[in-house]
């Protein structure tokens, strides 16, 4: 008997979902926004010390606070809250509000009782560690998932990937990160497209067995033609002028605000960082 | 398997960049030492199948669908060290650009998705298949041994690391600051999973892939391209 599998139809929405993510995130990069005018390498900066705020933070208070300040930089850069807020809260903040659940009951975090539940004649201890840890754990990861989100949909992701040279990371990872950024546009649009070419002969009515033998002949398939992809490549990298040793072209400038917002997170980072060390 | 932000402690995130950086460093010496000039976009281009793989739905039974890491696949296809480079590569764009795993937690992420998994996942493909002719099913076998024993080392190591924070991380009175549960909770909860359902998936489409390569295109999968021997 066949069993009815959706898998083309969720092949098809995850690519076209990534393919809409990443236009609506290229149209906010190129809005006249706050953090849209701030120097590439700098905001990169900048956003790395948000990064180790979030994770060091152990006051979840403060942690509400990053995200404040979050919201409102996101506000400031012409971002719209409502999509912002769907993008960031789906589906890593959600899925750890799910998984963090069995948490807060005292069975996996013994300790002070915080409120006593009784479901069908069982009662269910919800922790004062266990619920103050999962808000804690939340609001952690919603933190860190915002800033990815609101760096990535405010810099353009070629330059952001160009940045990585202020890190001291050698130019050929630089470059592969660019051309690999290159390809996956590519790999989704083949794959999009022999996805819809296999639904409008066959259908979407295989058993799953017959299903996996198409995904895997799909891979095969776009490792074939991708192998011998890379050999024109190379001849269209030689042909413009490519000596075995990449140069990253460095078109950032920076500006007196740009180290002015930097000074101002450096400060932010010590006053939070102090408080949070202090009051606990 | 990709640990988001906010699940590892800042200490446990810093180890794992410590450990990362050699082997990124010695990767990055075999595969320039290794790699003709001719095959420096494959790199990239490995990188970019390693981050589509991951979009692909496979159906499993119930009509549902999972999706597999290919990081065994890619190792077979590239050898381990060029295969280490790709899956970061893939990683770091995840995580930078897509928001999918964690930015402070990309040196965990690449030590089991980029280091333990391809490194597994071949050396296992390499000791079934050892002197199998190019067109042999030992190889089809092997492929998914190695895919499927890679996904759960690779899995156990995450379980272990989500496991520990607790023990690393809680305040005086005992509430956790991190991932909340224990090596008792965080290493079945891992490892089932992987070992019941994403783990055939990954052995599934790994041996299938290999399977359709050999047919059609067993130069790729040939005994001894330079990238592959090391």
């Amino acid at each position: 008997m066949k069993k009815k599998s959706n898998f083309i139809r969720r092949s098809l929405i995850s690519a076209l979902s990534f393919l809409k993510d990443s236009v609506f995130a290229e149209e906010y990069t190129s809005r006249n926004g706050f953090l849209q005018g701030i120097d590439p390498r700098l905001k990169v900066a900048s956003f790395a010390l948000f990064f180790i705020t979030a994770i060091f933070l152990k006051r979840a208070e403060l942690l509400i606070l990053l995200y404040g300040l979050c919201l409102l930089l996101a506000l400031f850069s012409k971002i719209n809250l409502g999509w912002f807020l769907k993008r960031t809260w789906l589906f890593i903040p959600v899925f750890s509000l799910l998984i963090v659940i069995p948490a807060l009951f005292d069975i996996f975090t013994p300790g002070e009782t915080l409120f006593t539940l009784n479901i069908l004649r069982a009662k269910l201890v919800i922790s004062r560690q266990g619920f103050f840890g999962a808000r804690l754990f939340v609001m952690r990861v919603i933190v860190s998932v915002s800033f990815a989100v609101l760096l990535s949909i405010t810099t353009k992701h070629f330059a952001l990937l160009k940045t990585f040279r202020i890190f001291g990371i050698p130019q050929v990872f630089v470059m592969t990160m660019g051309m690999c950024y290159r390809y996956i546009y590519l790999f989704l649009k083949v794959v999009e497209d022999t996805y819809l070419a296999i639904k409008s002969r066959v259908g979407t009515r295989l058993d799953y067995k017959k299903g996996q033998h198409i995904v895997a002949w799909n891979i095969s398939a776009l490792w074939n033609r991708s192998y011998h992809l890379g050999e024109d490549v190379y001849g269209a990298m030689l042909s413009r002028g490519y000596t075995a040793e990449p140069v990253i072209l460095d078109d950032f400038k920076t500006k007196s605000r740009d180290w002015l917002w930097l000074f101002f997170v450096v400060i932010f980072f010590v006053i939070i960082l102090y408080i949070d060390r202090r009051v606990l | 398997m990709h640990i988001p932000d906010g699940y590892l402690g800042p200490a446990t995130c810093g180890v794992f960049y410590a450990v990362m950086l050699p082997i990124w460093t010695v990767a990055s010496k075999i595969v320039k030492k290794t790699l003709k000039a001719k095959q420096v976009p494959i790199l990239a281009i490995g990188a970019a199948f390693s981050f589509v793989i991951m979009m692909f739905n496979v159906p499993i039974p119930g009509g549902t669908t999972g999706h597999a890491v290919g990081g065994a696949l890619v190792a077979i296809l590239l050898g381990p060290w060029a295969a280490c480079i790709a899956i970061t590569v893939a990683l770091v764009i995840q995580a930078l650009l897509f928001g999918d795993g964690g930015i402070t937690a990309i040196g965990a992420n690449c030590f089991n998705m980029a280091f333990v998994l391809p490194f597994v996942g071949y050396y296992i493909y390499r000791a079934i298949s050892y002197n199998a002719p190019i067109d042999s099913n030992r190889r089809v076998i092997a492929a998914g041994v190695g895919g499927y024993i890679g996904i759960n080392v690779a899995a156990f190591l995450a379980g272990i690391e989500f496991g520990l924070q607790p023990l690393l991380y809680h305040t005086a009175s005992g509430q956790a600051l991190y991932c909340p549960y224990g090596l008792k909770a965080a290493v079945p909860a891992m490892l089932g999973g992987h070992m019941l359902v994403f783990g055939w998936v990954e052995a599934i489409v790994t041996a299938l892939v290999i399977k359709y390569l050999l047919k059609t295109a067993p130069e790729l999968l040939g005994p001894s391209p330079s990238l592959r021997n090391k």
